[in-house]
């Protein structure tokens, strides 16, 4: 062995091994998809029950609670927990000691984990249609499909953040755990975030898919009414938050890292 | 390369602490290294050894980047390892070892163009580098199976195969041979020796005394997170009294056997064993006048006396050094 | 003396006794769990995710058209529902702690009396669980506009300890059963959440299809929930007694199966070799 001339890691490299690994481990035991899914799968039944008798265009809601809920546990904390297992199996320490950005690690499992939540909530719309006996009106479709793509832009980049904690705390799973439900309806997954106390919806609009979730309400449900400023300002807001959570999140990453190095807990589990 | 030396750490401190309790209440410290000097110059092999909590892999995770330090100065191929983690890390191969550390559900093969990715490794070279190192580890007949049907041996092999993928200039090797068989240990001692004909400067923490000896013409003993011996290991068996030992055993030795012993030219120390009803005296020797049959005329009328002499080991000069740390 | 002990001279071999086994499983294995091994996670479990899923509920009760009756329906049955946190999520996961650390192994070869073992592994849950359904009630109370009649209590009390004991010796079940697989987080994760369809947590379970209220009334959930629900009502002692045998019988039923089933697939484990694997 000789030693080698070092060369710069390319970031869109580190991405597309991350993106692979996380495939790669997918494949090797795909039942893992199974937890994320439960839980959404059943708010949606749950949610056209109590829904049933209430307006044909609850189904509606049902559908996108349920959908945001699978593609926001898929990518919001499944990327989190990917993390979480590199902590388990120890892999975490070699993963850092690369000379890779751990935050582009964590993006390429994002990728992944947007397609994935894609996947399920498709799941989520076939068994709540199924249940529903078919499917909800959708009046504009081709504005559906941009802002919902454009929700995942907003999950992902929220998800990239939150990936963070996993990597600052071995807790971060549990607090996760915990904070779950307070996340769902703190950003109104279910419901418009205007049917809340007046002074939780500041701390819902730090988050960007609280604005896209509303603006994806405004196209799919006729006299919807979200915030009020339509869904060209919804659209606009979610723009700048994810903007915000997209330019801080290298920082963030740079922060917890530093901590980690501190504190010494990185092969804790 | 420079002719800074590969390795400098100046009186390194690291304090880890731990909270308890409700709420994080108690807070507890516990200071794994101790002011740690050390000097490991390019291209050697050198040993670090030291007893379980001695603080050697908190050493080895500083010099690697994994941990910062809570002051002093560690500097890796002249560039200061908090500082500079980004410059180094390409440079560095770290082998942490064990059961943990790779990706149990991909195989090995997929684990290793990971690694050879995060670390950059010519896109057009990767392949060949991953088959060329599987087969200097000797893991290229199980490269294609998942890393969780994989002995421990051969999860210890990728480990090290990971180390030395992108051809780093330091390699960190912590306990590399731990649980592995004989045949194992021999080969991945071969790999260490060989990775030095290639001009790699290995800092490598053992167990084994033999393995040390064999590999490190330097080394140092930690000891509670203080280095209490860095020398040669010929240098370090002068330190502890000398390169010859005599053993003698008998059913329990007279105060004045004893003394009789220490006063013989060139003992400088004489250690009493019990086990069952049998006593060792173990004479450290630095000189050639004093022989086993010089030692024998001073003991008449033992019954099944034994006096046989043999090298100075490394192992006893570690647990002397280890010893004289604890009182 | 000191050597006399650390002799390793074969001894004559003992058994722990069941209470021993009970203790020791009862106090030290629920910290192999991570959200047990903190008083502020297990505050977490038992103050904060009974309130936030109650909300969640109530605003999808309010949304839907539902009135201050559905809402206090549906938070009582979340009040109740959170105790799978508790109860089946956490002594399920803790069969994965046991095999992630390498414990599972060690358990395995012990001569410790698998029912002691088991029993004790549900102690501390049973307490947590009480906790969060007490917790759960109060909120319903103060937040959601349920009244609960001080005579009540008492058959409030029964139901409670009962429903405890039973979605634990459901927890302990199904923690048998992940003795068999890879993780037992996907086992974990369908009972956690599909109370909340079959049980009447959320609608009453004749809203149901027929097959999936027979789905439902195999789960302790299910006449837990409606032994709670008729003892905040101020139902008669009959019917109440009726539904606390229900509970009983599903609880003792789930660990009994638990007991075989440990048998079965530890037998299986061994020769398959999932004891190690996850």
């Amino acid at each position: 062995m000789t030693m080698a001339t070092v060369v710069g890691v390319r970031r869109t490299r580190v991405t597309a091994a991350s993106l692979r690994l996380a495939f790669l481990q997918f494949i090797a035991d795909p039942q893992w998809l199974v937890p994320s899914m439960i839980a959404p799968v059943i708010f949606g039944l749950v949610s056209y029950e109590l829904f049933r008798g209430a307006g044909p265009y609850f189904l509606t809601y049902a559908i996108l609670g349920a959908g945001m809920m699978s593609m926001w546990g898929q990518t919001l904390y499944g990327s989190g927990w990917a993390t979480g297992q590199d902590r388990e199996f120890g892999t975490l320490e070699p993963t850092i000691q690369a000379p890779a950005p751990y935050l582009y690690v964590v993006l390429g499992r994002i990728v992944w984990n947007v397609v994935a939540g894609l996947f399920g909530g498709l799941i989520v719309y076939v068994v709540v249609v199924v249940a529903a006996g078919g499917p909800p009106a959708l009046p504009n479709p081709l504005a559906f499909v941009l802002l919902f793509l454009f929700v995942m832009v907003t999950l992902a980049c929220v998800g990239i953040v939150f990936a963070a904690a996993y990597v600052y705390t071995r807790f971060a799973g549990f607090i996760q755990n915990i904070g779950e439900f307070a996340f769902y309806v703190g950003t109104g997954c279910m419901f418009p975030v205007v049917l809340l106390p007046f002074w939780t919806n500041p701390i819902a609009l730090l988050f960007p898919p609280t604005w896209a979730l509303d603006a994806l309400r405004y196209v799919s449900i006729p006299g919807y009414v979200g915030f009020g400023w339509g869904w060209g300002w919804d659209l606009v807001g979610a723009v700048a938050t994810t903007a915000i959570y997209a330019g801080i999140a290298g920082t963030v990453f740079h922060r917890v890292e530093r901590h980690v190095l501190e504190v010494g807990d990185l092969s804790d589990y | 390369m420079s002719d800074s030396p590969a390795i400098e750490v100046r009186d390194l401190v690291r304090v880890f602490e731990s909270r308890k309790g409700f709420l994080f209440n108690e807070v507890n410290r516990t200071q794994a290294l101790k002011g740690v000097d050390l000097t490991v110059e390019p291209g050697e092999i050198f040993g670090l050894l030291g007893p379980n909590g001695a603080g050697k892999t908190t050493l080895v995770k500083i010099l690697s980047t994994l941990l910062l330090p809570t002051s002093g100065t560690a500097r890796v191929l002249g560039h200061d390892v908090a500082r500079d983690a980004d410059w180094l890390r390409p440079r560095i191969g770290l082998v942490l070892g064990g059961e943990r550390g790779v990706y149990t559900r991909i195989s090995g093969r997929e684990n290793l163009r990971y690694f050879a990715d995060l670390y950059g490794v010519p896109p057009g070279e990767r392949e060949p580098r991953i088959q060329a190192v599987l087969e200097r580890v000797d893991l290229a007949s199980a490269a294609d199976r998942r890393v969780e049907e994989y002995s421990r041996g051969m999860k210890q092999k990728l480990h090290i195969a990971r180390g030395i993928l992108h051809r780093p200039s330091i390699l960190f090797l912590d306990e590399p041979t731990i649980g592995l068989d004989p045949k194992s240990a021999r080969e991945t001692r071969k790999l260490v020796r060989s990775l030095e004909g290639d001009g790699v400067t290995i800092l490598l923490t053992t167990h084994y005394m033999f393995e040390a000896e064999e590999l490190c013409p330097r080394l140092a003993v930690l000891s509670k997170g203080r280095i209490v011996a860095n020398d040669t290991v010929d240098a370090l068996r002068h330190r502890v009294g000398g390169d010859r030992t005599i053993e003698v055993e008998a059913y329990g030795f007279e105060d004045r056997e004893h003394a009789a012993l220490r006063a013989l030219p060139g003992v400088s120390k004489v250690a009493s064993e019990e086990f069952g009803p049998r006593v060792r005296l173990t004479l450290r020797i630095r000189t050639l006048e004093t022989t086993p049959a010089h030692v024998a005329a001073l003991l008449p009328g033992h019954p099944e006396l034994s006096v046989r002499e043999r090298r100075t080991s490394l192992e006893d000069v570690y647990l002397d050094l280890v010893e004289e740390e604890a009182t | 003396m000191a050597t006399a002990l650390a002799s390793a001279r074969p001894a004559e071999p003992t058994s722990p006794t069941f209470w021993r086994t009970f203790w020791a499983n009862a106090v030290l294995a629920p910290r192999t769990s991570l959200g047990f091994m903190r008083l502020d996670f297990v505050l977490g479990t038992v103050f904060v995710i009974p309130l936030t899923q109650m909300v969640f509920f109530a605003f999808v009760v309010q949304l839907g058209g539902g009135g201050a009756s559905a809402i206090a329906f549906t938070a009582i049955g979340n009040a109740v529902a959170t105790v799978s946190y508790s109860s089946v999520f956490t002594v399920c996961q803790t069969t994965d702690n046991e095999k992630t650390l390498g414990t599972m192994e060690h358990l395995l070869v012990s001569p410790a009396g698998r029912f002691a073992l088991y029993l004790g592994r549900g102690l501390i849950p049973i307490l947590i669980s009480l906790a969060t359904v007490a917790v759960g009630l109060t909120y319903a109370v103060l937040l959601f506009g349920v009244s609960i009649p001080v005579a009540t209590f008492p058959g409030l009390a029964v139901s409670v300890v009962l429903t405890a004991f039973a979605m634990v010796g459901f927890g302990l079940l199904l923690g048998g059963v992940a003795l068999y697989l890879r993780t037992s987080i996907i086992l974990g994760n369908i009972f956690l959440f599909i109370g909340l369809l079959l049980s009447g947590v959320n609608f009453p379970l004749s809203s149901l299809p027929p097959a999936l209220q027979y789905l439902g009334d195999a789960l302790p959930l299910t006449w837990g929930l409606a032994a709670i629900r008729a003892a905040i009502s101020g139902s008669a002692l009959g019917p109440l007694a009726v539904l606390w045998a229900a509970v009983a019988i599903s609880g003792i039923v789930s660990i009994g199966l638990s007991m075989g089933l440990w048998d079965f697939f530890e037998r299986r484990a061994k020769a398959t070799g999932s004891i190690a694997r996850f």
